[in-house]
């Protein structure tokens, strides 16, 4: 028999896009998420792509990848009418996940400590461009304005480009997966001791790790760490970097640790009858040569340079027409068994065909009753052999909960009514 | 000097005081998710061997003037607080004392291959034969199971396979990536951190452990869902798209003023991001309401798609006259979002914001000397995270680990020296 890690966990989720991949995990691990949701519906509804491409009717598929497991409540938090109910459901909270302005929920009365009057355990994740204090607490923050401030865009892109911004709100997620651990960590703590908390999460410093080295660079060795578009180098190194394959590209990364040496992949491009005069001195000597250690050592020999570098961008293009000549997928899959460190540069579709995924069963289908069909999502991030991830409910219907979760709160009828009247649920 | 060991083992009033981790990871994805359990009060041994190094402690960025493998501020930043002990697991008494800290900790936690760990016969089952109630955390490049099960990787070319490559950038470049093994740093690590810490409380209610399995592959995939449902019930394969944003115009990063350093002329970028109209009217006014801008062209989003070329150079003939810091505070000022493209020198030395809230910690390390380290990821109210110590020297807690934690005698240290065990 299995069970959910956070089944005994409510939470109320006001988050906006900056924090709502928090919640996700949470309520993917078990935990009863009560999305809570202007009267107008959440924002992020409105958010494309759509199923079918189809604007209206609740298709975003943006809302339904951060909305599975969730139930969702319509309430006007901001309106004092709707104020009481608002605190009934709080008593009843552990968590409540915000993406507010700092200052907000404090001056509705609804901050850390309006919420600890409520329920003294309380925990409150509050996930922001810049984090709670500080002089750019108050400063506005979109998903780029965070990566960028956080040091990792800089290093993303051709030199001449403008620093390229990550697909796909990576500064949200990255800021909504250290939420969920922040939150997590309290979480451990209120079990052990009792005591609630804050959870102060700032996209910047969420990021900041995702610059590998820029940071450390400077502090040690006063250099600034640019972004060279993909090369380790500023020469191409045979082997190392993107490479055109048939039907799309390939990722290589020959010689490094872990991975099969060069001469490995000179006896596949034999075998395939793409290797030209790579067999032959010097170039074979040279591939001989073809590892990490070397490349640092091409500098170090200066008078060797000039010869070296043109035998180097030799054996780039002939590496260069063996890839071209066949598919990505073989290229990776024939690579890999060999194990030469080849990755294929997936696209959308080549996820959705990837053999490791399917065999692994990743993908879900979730029916939506109301699109009267079932929605491709994606899969669990891990696996928990206890505690499974799973999506047990597809993401609600704007106010789907209302009613259910009125009466689990002994609200009156006719008060329903009359906050229904007010438009404030 | 480097803290007393004690210091790293014995914290009181954190979240995970008491918490006993052997980390067995390496690079960056296991041990920066070792790290933050540190952080928030774990005693956390990272194994490693010196037979075969963490591939990161030989690369740079190196303490100035410094070589060796205890220097490198990779390796360091990933692995403070922690005790460092090497084993050799090839041998038969170092799988021996292997297995003593698997029956010792709480948390099991590894990033290798599943061939090194059927070879060592540290499987889930296996551990918990002398450890009942372990939570084993795996996080294998493709998963335990599957035709790809023994492909190899690491963030670089995990960014790749995972998608990444293909949906970042610019549509008319190669796709390059993010310039980094960008899932091993928060994706990798911090689902990791919130597996365990889940199974830690399910721990807690039922005294069951239990075995994570984070396929990379799949941790990775999943922030990509959107790309994914898109194919899957539009048929669409999104591709780049560069800066723009389906929702927002301007969006972007733009040019300013080059810093001038010394000879060298250092170029310098602000993100400008407007979703609404009402931001596009301030941001007007904030450029002193040139007449271009003031074009019914540019009024609505939609119409600012439209002409989206345009819009940038505009916006980009503004900014050029100004530096990125005064663009932004300009800008924010105003209540536009408005961001530098921040680089090491930046978030380090010049952002007051980031040095207010103290985010980066300055820690003394005995061969690095004083050197910068990322803070804890998050802040909790009543229980911060805290570096207690820098990183481990490469063995430095052999003696201590084997003693203190692990009760073996002077003897028994004495011969898993001569065997080349610990190592």
């Amino acid at each position: 028999m299995t069970d959910a890690a956070l089944s005994d966990i409510r939470i109320l989720d006001l988050a906006g896009e900056m924090g709502v991949y928090a919640t996700k995990l949470l309520a993917d691990l078990g935990a009863d998420v009560i999305r809570i949701e202007p009267p107008a519906g959440d924002p992020l509804r409105a958010v494309g792509p759509f199923f079918g491409d189809i604007a209206a009717g609740d298709r975003s598929l943006s809302f339904f990848n951060l909305n599975t497991n969730k139930r969702s409540l319509t309430l006007d938090i901001a309106s004092p009418e709707a104020r009481p109910l608002f605190e009934k459901l709080a008593a009843t909270a552990d968590i409540v996940v915000e993406t507010f302005p700092p200052g907000y929920l404090d001056a509705l009365g609804l901050g850390y400590a309006g919420l600890c009057a409520l329920r003294p355990d309380i925990i409150l994740t509050s996930v922001t461009g810049f984090g709670q204090d500080g002089p750019h607490a108050g400063w506005k923050a979109y998903d780029i304005t965070g990566v960028a401030m956080s040091g990792m865009m800089t290093l993303a892109g051709e030199r001449e480009d403008p620093p390229n911004r990550p697909y796909g709100n990576q500064g949200y997620i990255g800021a909504g997966i250290q939420a969920a651990a922040g939150t997590m960590m309290a979480l451990v703590h209120r079990d052990n001791t009792g005591t609630g908390q804050h959870v102060d999460v700032s996209m910047q410093e969420a990021l900041s790790i995702n610059q590998e080295t820029a940071m450390q660079t400077w502090d040690m060795t006063k250099t600034v760490r640019q972004r060279t578009g993909g090369r380790p180098l500023p020469v191409d190194i045979p082997g190392i970097g993107v490479y055109e394959a048939s039907d799309g590209h390939i990722f290589a990364y020959l010689g490094t640790p872990g991975g099969a040496p060069w001469p490995v992949a000179l006896e596949w491009m034999v075998s395939e009858g793409k290797a030209e005069d790579l067999v032959d001195e010097p170039n074979k000597g040279l591939i001989e040569m073809l590892h990490l250690r070397f490349l640092t050592q091409l500098t170090s020999e200066p008078e060797k340079l000039p010869e070296r570098l043109k035998i180097l961008a030799h054996i780039h293009e002939v590496f260069g027409r063996f890839c071209a000549s066949m598919s990505k997928w073989k290229l990776y899959e024939e690579g890999q068994k060999r194990r030469l460190m080849v990755g294929i540069v997936s696209t959308p579709e080549d996820l959705a065909k990837n053999p490791q995924l399917a065999y692994r069963k990743w993908f879900q289908e979730v029916p939506h009753d109301h699109l009267s069909s079932t929605v491709t999502y994606a899969g669990p991030p891990y696996r928990l052999s206890e505690t499974p991830w799973s999506i047990a409910r597809r993401p609600p219907l704007p106010g789907e909960h209302n009613a259910e979760i009125f009466k689990e709160l002994a609200i009156p009828e006719p008060e329903i009514a009359r906050l229904r009247g007010l438009g404030v649920v | 000097m480097s803290a007393a060991p004690e210091t790293i083992a014995k914290t009181t009033g954190l979240p995970l005081s008491g918490l006993k981790v052997a980390d067995f990871s390496w690079f960056g994805a296991g041990p920066i998710c070792g790290e933050n359990l540190s952080s928030f009060g774990a005693t956390v041994v990272r194994i490693e061997s010196e037979s075969h190094i963490d591939g990161i402690r030989i690369v740079a960025p190196f303490a100035a003037g410094k070589t060796g493998y205890n220097v490198s501020g990779f390796f360091n930043n990933f692995n403070a607080g922690k005790l460092g002990i090497t084993i050799n697991i090839n041998t038969e008494r170092g799988h021996d004392i292997a297995m003593k800290l698997v029956a010792w900790c709480d948390v099991f936690l590894t990033n290798l291959t599943p061939r090194i760990i059927e070879r060592w016969a540290m499987t889930y089952d296996d551990l918990r034969k002398v450890n009942p109630t372990i939570i084993a955390a795996y996080q294998p490049m493709q998963g335990l199971d599957g035709p790809h099960k023994d492909f190899m990787g690491f963030g670089a070319v995990l960014s790749p396979i995972t998608g990444y490559n293909y949906l970042c950038g610019f549509p008319d470049r190669k796709p390059m990536g993010l310039g980094t093994n960008y899932p091993d740093y928060v994706i990798n690590p911090g689902h990791t951190l919130v597996a365990l810490l889940a199974a830690l409380r399910y721990r807690k209610r039922t005294g069951k452990g239990q075995r994570i399995e984070l396929a990379q592959l799949e941790s990775s995939v999943a922030p990509l869902a959107p790309a994914l449902m898109d194919f899957g019930s539009n048929g669409r394969v999104q591709t780049r798209i560069g800066n723009r944003h389906p929702q927002a115009a301007p969006h972007g990063a733009f040019r300013c003023k080059d810093l001038e350093a010394g000879t060298a002329k250092e170029d310098r970028w602000c993100t400008i991001a407007v979703f609404s109209d009402a931001e596009w009217a301030t941001l007007v006014e904030a450029m002193g309401s040139p007449a271009w801008a003031s074009d019914a062209k540019f009024a609505t989003l939609d119409s600012r798609k439209a002409h989206e070329d345009e819009l940038e150079a505009g916006i980009s003939a503004w900014t050029a006259e100004r530096t990125a810091e005064e663009v932004m505070a300009l800008l924010q000022s105003k209540g536009i979002a408005a961001g530098v493209v921040q680089n090491g020198r930046d978030v380090l030395d010049n952002d007051e914001h980031l040095k207010a809230r103290g985010y980066y910690v300055h820690l003394d390390h005995a061969e690095a000397g004083r050197t910068a380290y990322d803070g804890p990821p998050f802040r909790l109210s009543k229980t911060p995270g805290v570096l207690r110590s820098p990183a481990p020297l490469l063995g430095e807690h052999n003696e201590y680990v084997c003693k203190e934690i692990l009760g073996m005698d002077d003897d028994e240290i004495a011969e898993a020296l001569v065997e080349g065990a610990l190592f």
